[in-house]
This record gives C-alpha cells, structure tokens and sequence, in this order.
C-alpha cells in the first residue's frame, strides 16, 4: 500500500507537550490514516515532590499541573484531604469551590473553542502569531470568517472576565488559593456575590447569543465532521459540582457507557488500573490501582513512546470530557465526533453558567466558610471531580502526617494515553486512526481531531512508513513508494 | 480591531504609575513602538503548565490597549507561542528559525529547564526525525537573543518541579544558558508584570535588578510592607483561621514579610481579589525558594502541634 509522508511537530494550540506519530496510507486515491500513537513529552514528577510533604500543600502544589484547570486539581486535592480527615467543610465552601471552579469551566470552554480550536477551519489575523498557517479545506466564507476572527477577540475579553468572576471568591486565577482542606479561605462578602452576578449578565448573553451560534454556524460548515474522530465509543464521567454536603447529588451525575449505548453503567473507581507497558515508567509499577500506584521513570525503555501512563477501566479505554458528562448526564446524544465535542462543550458551558447563577444566591454571608481542619496521623482517600476536559482524580495516602504516596489521574491521561497492556490504542488514538486525509502535507484533519478532545498537552505528529517500519519526518509530501 | 502604537504609548503613558515608566523612558518608548514591525519575541514553554500564558492573556488596562490581543497585534511581533499560534508543526519552528537566523529577537521563556535524563523529559520540538529538548533549544536561542525574560518562577529558578527531590533535574534559564536574564517571577506572574518587563526592555530602562536577577522597579518592595492588613499587624489582630476577613495572615504561616513582589499595588485579576485579601496566607510565589519545604502552616491531629 503506498504511503505519503510529512510531519507536523509541535501540533500548537494545546497546553502542554504531546507527540503523535501517524502513519497515513494512500488506497485508491484517498489517503487515510491507519496508525497512531501518542506521546506525552513531558515529565515532571509533580506525585514524587509531593512524598513527605504536609498534606495541606498539596491542593497548592498540583493546582501547579495545569495553568487552564488548575482549580480542578485544587478541587481534588481538598476533597481528597477532606475525607481523609473525616470532616465535611461547612455549605458555604462547598459552593465557592464550585462557583470558581465552574468559573473556570467558562473560560476554559470559551479559550479552548475560539483561541484554539476554530484556527483548525478558518484563517486568523493576517499577522503573526496568527500567520502564517495552513490553507488545507477552509470553507467557511470570509463575511463569516470576520465575525469568527471579530469573536476572537471579543472571546478574550469573556475567558478573562470569567476568570475576574472566579477570582471574587478564589483569590486570583490562575492557581487561586482559596481551596483548603476544612474549606474554603474566603468569606462570604455580598458585594462580592452581587459583582459575581454582574459577570454572568454579561457571560450568559455571551454563551447563549455568540458562543453556541458559532459552533452551531461552524457545524453547518463542516457537516461530514459529525462522522469524523469517533474514538472508542466508552465514555466515563466522575461527576462534577456537588448539590449537597454528601456529594451525593451532583450537577453532571457519575458514570459510564459503553460503545455510544444510551445504556449507564455505575462507575467504580476501584476498577481503574494505570497501565505501562508503552509508557516510560519501571514495568514492576504495571497495572497498579491508583491508590498504590507508583511514578518511577525508567528511559530509555523498549516499546514505550510515552511519559503518560495509560489509565483503563476494567481493561478498557475510556474518552472523558464534556461529551462524556453530558452523555452520562442524559443532556446530550446526538453521536460521538469531532462537531459532538464541540456541540457539547458549548451546551454544558451554559449549563454550568446558569447553575452558578442559582448558587451564588445560596450563599450565606452569616454561616461559615471553614472547620478547623488537622492533618490526621495516617489515612488514604480520593477525591474525584471533571476538569473541563474531564475526569479528574487524586489518591492520597498519609503516613505520619506527611503525605507517603500520590497520584493523579488526569483526563489527558485517559484521551491521549498510549497503548495498554494488550495492545490497545487509547480513546484519541483511536479516533485519530482512520481519519482521512486531503493533503498529506497538511493533515489539518488529524489536527482537527486531536484539538476536539482538548488536550492538555502540546502535539507533535509524525507520520511514518508503516511497511518500511522506518520514521521519516520531512516536511512536505513525498511521494509514496 | 487594530490598536495603534500611538494606543499603545497612550496605555503606557496612562497607567505609568503601575509602569513605573519616566517622562524620559515614555519618549524613548513611542520612539521604540513607532517602527513599522513590532520588535520579534519567541515564547518558548518548557517544564510548566501554561499558567503564565493563561495569566498573560488576563491582561486588562485603563486604556487602550486594553487587552493582550491589543497587544499581539501592534506592540510585538510574536513569531512563536506554541499555545497561541496559527502555524503547526515544521511550519511553526520554521518561524522560530527564521527569527534565529535574524538573531537580536527578545526570547520569552515560560517553565524550568529539565537537565536530567539527557534532558529527555521535555522536548521542544521535532525536526527532520531529530528530537531537539527543550534544554537545546534554551541553550540554542539564549544563544542570538537580544534579550531573555524569564516569565514566572519555574523560568526563573526551577520553581515547583524543581521542588525536592526535583525529579527531572530542573533548573531555571539563567542557570542554563549562563547568560543575563530578566527574571519576572510568580506563579504565575501578574500579566502587568509581563507587560512592564516587555516595555521596561523596549526603552532600555529596567533599572538595577536585585540578587535574584529580579528588577527592583517591580519586585523592590515586600508584600507585608504594602500589606492593606499591616495596621492590623502593627495591632496585633491576628487572625486564628481561615474566614476571617481584615485581620493579619501572620500566624496563619503568612510568606508575605519575605516576599517580594507588587501584588498589594496591582491586585489580581482586575482588582477583583488578591490572596490576602481572600484570607489566604501569601504563598511566596515569587521567591527564589519557592515552593519551599511546605507552603502553609499545618496544624496536626493528636500531638497537638
């Protein structure tokens, strides 16, 4: 089968450092990629410099993770320690926590869309950082293409005023340090909650009337992307913003399905393995379960590609994000692509947007924001929640009042895992494997794709000979043998 | 939406008490902006996690312009930003090249340095099937820039995966590339900070740094001596936990005596909030040390500690 070869390194507009190799075969006129594999390109160790720390630091220290969703982390972490001490924070923090944290979810979903996604279908600013970039099947009119590039900007003004929103409680974005094990640092000051909800008068309009127009006009442009990048079919949520002091009822509910069935499964965490047989990570940590799972980088190592581990539940891969929560939700259904995560992302960015509105309303300037929280001598819990780009765990076990062990399960994780343990491609893989391919020298597909699930990485693709086995990485097409 | 330099220099001019800009550093200013390009700035990202980026594109002031779109389009001509850019791939470090081989462009680096495993942990980019890491390409383009900023505290000095045991190895820029570098720490550093770095650099007047490679015109002055709870600190009204507003973080394990830096002047996100006045204790983000060995002050179950 003859193969075209170009290469795409760094693939831009993600956070983060991610390499996919792909191999892209011709057949019959149109080229298609048959392989893939995903390679996270950079390691910190953030789980190692936490051993032997004050729990306390740590919602401080992984919040470090991402500067896009470090709240999610920061969420994680005081929950986790929470339930480790066996106290619950009084109501008041937990409806701060979740009025920052879904402040956060606005400007994510807001800068992931318009700064960037949209790039992958329409041309920028004719300046840099904008251009030059690739002309491959831009469809959309120029009348529209302005008003996309005028919301451009429009969309930094609401990413930053969702962030001023959130920082009225969390302090400051990013990394806000109001999140505490015990509670929440700030008070309840009503002209705070009143000035909270002047942004979402200006935020709401925003979603309602530009935001989810736009993905829906973009959508009209790109009608064959709602069978493009369809993944593994599973999609898992850990549920996210808790109703009550219990965790019990949640805005986005927890659970899974399977092969896009409507069908819900309960989701058990003690099903998650973290496999790394393709992974940069000492083989005798394999198939741990989070909660004694183990970060021991071992490189060079034979057949593995990647520094991120591949997370399974019961063996199997799982795509998490917005899609996912609005699927195990029940809110959203329409199929599983690139325009779906898109659709979905847009439509739960309003969900949570009009939930804050109820929530900053509950708010009680007279009840407390904090109990008196002590490290306990010893004890292990998890925190569970969804990142903007979805499910989101931490593991913590305290020994001695220090923490002993770590770990963090991030969403990324599972999307652009590398291959498990029987040789099975994770969900963005997956997804991209099969996408065809105009202009081989442009794969914007394969970009296309890859930016759907929001990665918190940065992208480099290759593409390679599959027979020859050999990586070539030029730039341009060279003909294939 | 095009901003005009002459919007620019308005800002700078308008907001110069936060600038800390002279009459003399505004002349040379407008006489810098008025070139037909923009100066060329490279934004590397390396072992970090974009937080200074997103931080940067808060950015808002009293006039235009206004906002980091502002400016992208008309102050700089930023050639590469790896989370920003149209361009992908070879065609975006093509963009780096060509800046290199112009040499004399402002190289922005975001994030520490990794310098373990052959600097394997972190890679830049991939060229021709060659892996160039992330340690290369500081070593590389430190190498032809005019000027290198350090943005935030990982650039700065390793910063939190530098933190013991520092796993991969990190060190800051400066550590690496051994040559002068402005270091604007915090984590992430304040967007007016980034911004005052650009313009201090464009007008050739950032004035005496301190020990730190830090300028004194920004991080001079200590969080607790511009503290809006000192009084309560001269007082001796101390707060004893978390919720309690307008009193002194002190006994709470406070790193604001230490720690330099402007936030008390430039507020966060706005003047929307800042960290003590959300009652939480100052961090320390901008210190050379930090994340230290623990960032708050604990308290322990059973021993009473």
């Amino acid at each position: 089968m003859p193969t075209t070869v170009t290469s795409i390194d760094p693939v831009t507009r993600l956070e983060g450092h991610l390499k996919i190799e792909v191999t892209i075969a011709s057949d019959s006129g149109s080229q298609k990629v048959v392989d893939a594999k995903a390679t996270g390109t950079m390691f910190r160790g953030l789980e190692n410099i936490l051993v032997g720390r004050p729990p306390d630091d740590a919602p401080d220290i992984t919040q470090r993770i991402c500067g896009v969703c470090p709240v999610s982390h920061g969420m994680a972490a005081v929950t986790a320690l929470d339930k480790a001490a066996g106290l619950q924070a009084p109501d008041n923090a937990r409806i701060m926590r979740n009025l920052v944290l879904g402040a956060n979810y606005i400007q994510s979903h807001i800068l992931h869309f318009y700064h960037l996604a949209v790039q992958d279908f329409i041309d920028g600013p004719n300046m840099p950082p904008w251009q030059p970039s690739w002309s491959t099947d831009k469809r959309v009119d120029k009348a529209t293409t302005d008003v996309l590039v005028g919301h451009y900007v429009t969309a930094l003004d609401m990413r930053r005023m969702a962030h001023e929103m959130g920082a009225l409680f969390g302090g400051r974005l990013p990394h806000p340090p109001a999140f505490v094990p015990g509670g929440f640092t700030n008070s309840v000051r009503p002209d705070r909650i009143s000035s909270f909800q002047s942004y979402l008068g200006v935020l709401i309009p925003f979603i309602q009337n530009t935001y989810i127009p736009d993905v829906e006009a973009l959508a009209s442009y790109y009608p064959d992307y709602y069978n493009v990048g369809g993944g593994t079919g599973n999609l898992m949520a850990f549920g996210v913003f808790d109703l009550d002091a219990s965790g019990a009822n949640k805005l986005l509910r927890s659970g899974r399905v399977q092969n896009a069935s409507t069908a819900q499964q309960t989701m058990d965490p003690n099903q998650i393995t973290e496999q790394v047989a393709y992974s940069w990570y000492a083989n005798s940590t394999n198939n741990l379960k989070p909660s004694s799972g183990q970060t021991t980088p071992q490189f060079p190592k034979t057949n593995a590609y990647s520094w991120l581990k591949a997370p399974r539940y019961q063996n199997a891969p799982y795509e998490v994000g917005p899609l996912a929560r609005m699927w195990v939700n029940g809110d959203y259904s329409r199929g599983i692509s690139v325009l779906d995560r898109h659709l979905a992302r847009a439509q739960e960015t309003l969900k949570v947007a009009l939930a804050l509105q109820t929530w900053v309303a509950q708010l009680d300037p007279s009840a407390p924001v904090y109990k008196q929280y002590s490290t306990p001598e010893e004890g292990s819990a998890f925190g569970l929640t969804e990142a903007p780009r979805g499910a989101l765990g931490h593991w913590v076990r305290i020994n001695n009042h220090k923490i002993a062990n770590y770990q963090v399960v991030t969403p990324t994780c599972w999307n652009a895992s590398p291959m498990d343990n029987a040789g099975v491609h994770g969900p963005l893989e997956q997804a991209v494997i099969g996408t065809t391919v105009l202009n081989a020298a442009e794969p914007v597909e394969v970009l296309r794709v890859i930016h759907s699930y929001d990665p918190c990485l940065a992208c480099a693709v290759h593409v390679m000979r599959p027979k020859e086995g050999v990586r070539v990485f030029a730039l341009g097409a060279v003909p294939g043998a | 939406m095009r901003i005009s330099r002459r919007d620019f220099f308005t800002y700078c001019k308008n907001s110069s008490a936060a600038l800390a800009l002279g009459t003399t550093q505004l002349g040379l200013l407008q006489k810098a902006l008025a070139a037909t390009t923009g100066p060329t700035v490279l934004w590397l990202q390396g072992a970090a996690c974009s937080g200074c980026s997103v931080s940067f594109l808060n950015r808002i002031a009293p006039s235009a312009p206004a906002t980091a779109a502002d400016v992208l389009m008309q102050t700089v001509n930023l050639a590469y930003h790896p989370a920003l850019m149209g361009a992908t791939g070879e065609l975006a470090v093509a963009q780096a090249k060509r800046a290199y081989d112009n040499g004399g462009y402002i190289l922005v680096v975001e994030g520490g340095v990794p310098t373990a495993f052959g600097g394997n942990t972190c890679l830049a980019w991939t060229v021709q099937g060659k892996d160039t890491t992330f340690q290369q390409a500081v070593l590389d383009y430190s190498a032809r820039a005019s000027q290198v900023i350090a943005v935030g505290t990982c650039a700065s000095y390793g910063g939190v995966a530098a933190a013991a045991p520092n796993p991969t190895g990190v060190k800051g820029v400066s550590a690496v590339s051994l040559k002068n570098t402005l270091n604007i720490p915090g984590c992430p550093p304040h967007p007016d900070w980034i911004v005052w770095a650009i313009a201090h650099l464009l007008t050739n007047s950032v004035g005496p740094l301190d020990c730190s490679n830090r300028p004194i015109g920004l991080y001079g002055q200590s969080i607790h001596q511009n503290c809006w709870r000192l009084a309560a600190y001269q007082a001796n009204q101390h707060a004893t936990a978390y919720g309690q507003d307008n009193l002194c973080l002190f006994d709470l394990g406070c790193h604001g005596p230490q720690t330099q830096a402007a936030c008390p002047s430039t507020g966060w996100n706005n003047m929307a909030n800042w960290c003590v006045d959300a009652n939480a204790t100052c961090l320390g983000c901008t210190s050379p040390a930090f994340p230290f060995a623990a960032l708050r002050r604990t308290t322990n179950a059973n021993n009473g500690d």
